[in-house]
């Protein structure tokens, strides 16, 4: 037993003994290092190992759910007194327990290769060579004249986490995260500073993008904010780019839980099931995938990862229904929130689905914006570029797309092959047909 | 990409701190018995009192400034901070759930010339914050330099330290108990106030706690600060159709901020916010001129010019705003400030992160841009003193230039002849969350309630619908500024570079000529 669950599953005796009649106990620990470098040097370097726990109490019914850095025997001690007396005020709520043990089993035991082998390769001097490595590429584009200034990042951890639970639920997880990006400010004639530029962020270093290709592709992007401008007020069609595209799915997540859906706050309620969506929408939940951002064994009650459809060819499939919401609602539970999402049954990518369009926007970037998610009403901040027949045309901004949720996946007209590898949500291009844009 | 929400667009209380007790007053959560005096209700003062209990002394502070300047950095400084909090929430009619947290740990901070280092620990041990101190010295590279042998004040011009937010009761002594009735009473009045209503959740936040700062300056302060907000979220149903909204107040501030006047306008507004989106229209899409009602509609200044007057942009010339000091941006009857000085506002600091005592900076003053907000790095570089800007989410983090409360000082016109002067356009009266891009200066805020203005006059209510401007070009569209100043008592988080800080805005009503309203009918 690792020296982590050994203070999880202490604390949860502990937690116990001050009169929790259940307890759940996460203990963390993370070392981190961040560098920010600009302009030909360190601007700033963060480094520390951080460390505490996360307690869910069940008092005779009664849930707390509390957090502490302060690991100094006594200190925890009297942490957890307070907070079992802080529960006992509360009103107690039949439907809060630990999960039925029945959840957590059937754990996979698949090695999901989170942990890089040649982590600890990654000192001080290597981190700074990278970050100038980064500023270089960017300097050296054509056109790099009017570069402003260049700001780059290098950051990598390893942090371990483990949980245990009075009804015999034991986990960890491990994990190496290492992470790059570069940022562009060029001038404008016009008098503005518009930025910016790429990152990425994957569990193995060698996974990460080359410093030369990530670099140069930042400048290229900020050049192409010069002269950008809001576009018509009209009805469009819209190519969202794969690594924007999860704004979209995010806003959906929101409405997909079972918090939502008991509170009376997702238009998705009572939807499940149903051919809601255009029929190349497809959203798989894969928490299993090697190296994937969100991959897991079990989900944050324990509750053992299972893949499963959440949208099938535009029909509803499955809620994130958890243990707390799904006893409310009389519903088995699923897990509490996303890990990977995949998007199958694409083809082709940017450049051949931007060819299809005649009229439209290319979205490579939101700005701000939210979403109902209790009737499904959007309105975000969009920047990117007009199409014209099936060319990339002028920069576009200060510009808003507007409509519904439901409305907008109907009309998913196309989606690419070419999922966004960085993220848990592996977003591919999108087009959707016939959006209301807002400018001019 | 810089963020601005309030409590209320986030739907789950995670991340809330704190920790309560039992009947008897609680104990600081997590810390053993306080030693001696009872944590103060004071003001900033320039020695070792509330973080005394953890063990820090003068001495351990001397010696982590001598691991911290051992490579001859121009300037260290050690931040120590506990913060304690705690929410309790109600949902289908029970208070059944509670949240705590304490944060207790030391950021130690290197700067050489315009580059910093940073290590931070939890653990108050001389050893683990001598580890943190060597990290951060790592920035520099040279001959070693002395720790000051002696700490003392600096209140700056002002001669003593101000008391901003001084509380009769500190949270530490407030009882979970006591909280209860006001979450209970918040739900059965918002059920009363209107059959239509389905669904209430009410969240009660508190937090204790402090900063201690000291510097290789030899300037030390310690400061106690409260914290505390209520939110209250309903959902209505309406002839098959449903709605959700909300009211939120906060501020640093004790128990009796809840007064029966707060709770009764807390209660009318979140119901009256929520009914009228059943009677809400499409919003038009396109440019037209808009009416900003007064309070909340600060979210337009926060973004459009707050941000981009944080001098670290500009430092680093990513600003729309860099090298446009003394440069008029806006008509002579426009005056925008940053104020942290604000009695028991949520954006109000008596001191900074880096223990600068916070005024009052004036960003436009009759329409010229004025003063950059600063840290102490800022502050350097352009040879001007601190504005006592410069903050941190928490001991994690080193400071940055920040907004505190940010608001236009009244003007010339009336809110009824600014109404009348339009004649299609919309008035905004609620907002959920604005983002801003610095460079390009392009920004958004997110409406969720307005009119429909025709003719002059308000008609149909709209809702959530996203409005899009570019800064510089917004601030000189503001054509008519009212007389009625409200500052938001609503509790808002600014985000920028991963840190999250609590702020305030307001403003007076103004008309902003021409912007683009992102609605759904050409």
């Amino acid at each position: 037993m690792s020296e982590l669950l050994d203070v999880a599953k202490k604390a949860v005796s502990l937690a116990q003994q001050k009169g929790a009649k259940e307890a759940r106990v996460t203990a963390y620990r993370s070392r981190d290092v961040a560098l920010q470098w600009r302009d030909g040097k360190v601007e700033n370097v963060t480094e520390a190992t951080t460390r505490g726990i996360n307690v869910q109490l069940y008092v005779d019914g009664r849930y707390a759910s509390v957090s502490t850095s302060d690991l100094r025997p006594e200190a925890l001690e009297r942490f957890l007194d307070d907070s079992v007396a802080m529960a006992r005020t509360l009103t107690a709520d039949a439907f809060r327990t630990l999960p039925d043990p029945k959840l957590y089993a059937g754990r996979s035991s698949a090695d999901l290769v989170l942990v890089d082998p040649k982590y600890g390769d990654r000192t001080a001097d290597a981190r700074r060579a990278l970050a100038k490595q980064l500023e270089d590429a960017a300097r050296g584009v054509k056109g790099a004249d009017v570069i402003l200034s260049v700001t780059t990042n290098v950051a990598d951890s390893n942090g371990r986490t483990a949980r245990a639970t009075s009804n015999g639920f034991e986990g960890e997880r491990e994990s190496t995260d290492f992470s790059v990006s570069v940022d562009v400010s060029v001038k404008d004639p016009d008098g503005r500073r518009p930025s910016d530029g790429l990152g990425a962020s994957s569990h193995f270093f060698a996974d990460l993008p080359p410093a030369e290709e990530l670099g140069r592709a930042s400048t290229a992007r900020a050049l192409a904010r010069i002269g950008a401008k809001k576009t018509e007020s009209k009805v469009m069609t819209m190519v969202v780019e794969n690594r924007v595209a999860r704004r979209l799915v995010g806003a959906l997540l929101g409405a997909m839980t079972a918090r939502a859906v008991q509170q009376k706050q997702s238009f998705l309620e009572g939807k499940v099931g149903t051919p809601l969506f255009g029929k190349l929408f497809t959203m798989i939940d894969d928490p299993f995938v090697p190296k994937g951002m969100g991959s897991r064994l079990f989900d944050g009650e324990g509750i053992a990862a299972k893949r499963f459809p959440v949208v099938e060819a535009g029909v509803l499939k499955a809620l994130y229904i958890d243990d707390y919401y799904g006893r409310k609602l009389h519903l088995a539970p699923t897990t509490a929130g996303a890990s990977n999402l995949l998007f199958p049954g694409g083809k082709g990518d940017l450049e051949e689905l931007i060819k299809g369009v005649k009229d439209g926007v290319l979205v490579t970037g939101f700005l701000g914006g939210n979403t109902n998610g209790t009737t499904g009403d959007y309105s975000l901040g969009v920047q990117g570029f007009r199409i014209r027949d099936g060319k990339r045309a002028e920069p576009v901004g200060e510009t808003n797309i507007s409509g519904n949720q439901v409305g907008l996946w109907q009309k998913l007209v196309k989606v690419g092959a070419d999922p966004y590898a960085f993220s848990s949500m592996r977003t591919p291009t999108m087009v959707f047909d016939a959006v209301q844009f807002a400018g001019v | 990409m810089l963020k601005l929400a309030t409590a209320l667009g986030a739907a789950s209380l995670a991340g809330s701190l704190g920790c309560g007790g039992n009947e008897a007053p609680p104990r600081i959560g997590g810390a053993p018995p306080p030693v001696g005096p009872k944590p103060p209700q004071a003001p900033p003062q320039a020695k070792i009192v509330y973080f005394a209990r953890f063990g820090v002394t003068e001495s351990l502070i001397r010696d982590a400034l001598g691991v911290a300047l051992a490579k001859g950095g121009d300037y260290a400084d050690v931040f120590f901070q506990h913060r304690v909090g705690s929410t309790m929430a109600l949902e289908d009619g029970e208070v059944n759930r509670a949240f705590a947290s304490v944060d207790l740990g030391v950021g130690v901070r290197v700067v050489k010339g315009d580059q910093t280092g940073y290590g931070y620990t939890e653990e108050l041990t001389l050893e683990a914050i001598k580890n943190a101190a060597a990290t951060a010295a790592s920035i520099a590279d040279g001959p070693s330099r002395d720790a000051p042998a002696i700490f003392r004040a600096d209140p700056g011009p002002g001669g003593a330290f101000p008391a901003r937010y001084l509380l009769k009761r500190g949270w530490e002594d407030v009882s979970p108990k006591e909280k209860l009735p006001f979450l209970l009473a918040l739900n059965e009045r918002t059920f009363k106030a209107d059959p239509r209503v389905k669904k209430v959740s009410v969240g009660f936040s508190d937090e204790h706690g402090a900063v201690l700062v000291a510097d290789s300056n030899g300037r030390l302060v310690e400061d106690v600060q409260p914290m505390t907000s209520l939110y209250l979220s309903c959902v209505a149903e309406d002839k098959g159709r449903r709605e959700q909204n909300g009211y939120n107040v906060a501020g640093r501030e004790g128990l009796d901020f809840y007064t029966e006047d707060r709770l009764a306008r807390m209660v009318r507004e979140a119901v009256g916010r929520t009914v009228i989106l059943f009677d809400a229209v499409q919003p038009p899409a396109g440019e037209m001129p808009i009416v900003m009602a007064a309070g909340s509609s600060g979210i337009l200044l926060h973004e459009a010019i707050g941000h981009g007057m944080e001098a670290d942009f500009n430092r680093k010339n990513t600003s729309i705003y860099s090298d446009r000091i003394g440069k008029p941006v806006a008509k002579p009857f426009v005056n925008i400030v940053d104020d942290g000085s604000i009695d028991g506002a949520r954006g109000s600091i008596n001191v900074d992160d880096e223990g600068n005592v916070a005024g009052k900076t004036l960003l436009v003053d009759g329409g010229t841009l004025a003063t950059y907000l600063h840290d102490s790095i800022s502050a350097k570089f352009y040879k001007v003193p601190s504005t006592g800007s410069g903050r941190r989410e928490s001991f994690r983090f080193p400071p940055m230039p920040r907004m505190r409360s940010t608001y236009m000082q009244n003007g010339p016109h009336k809110r009824d002849e600014i109404i009348a002067s339009v004649k299609k356009g919309i008035l905004c009266t609620n907002f959920t969350n604005g983002q801003v891009n610095i460079g390009a200066g392009d920004f958004t805020f997110y409406v969720k309630n307005g009119f429909l203005i025709e003719d002059g006059k308000l008609t149909r209510p709209i809702k959530d619908v996203n409005i899009i401007g570019n800064g510089p070009k917004v601030l000189e569209k503001i054509d008519m500024v009212a007389d009625d100043l409200a500052i938001d008592e609503g509790g808002w988080t600014c985000g920028k570079n991963g840190q999250s800080v609590p702020v305030s805005q307001g403003i007076p009503t103004v008309r902003v000529s021409a912007i683009t309203v992102g609605g759904r009918k050409a």
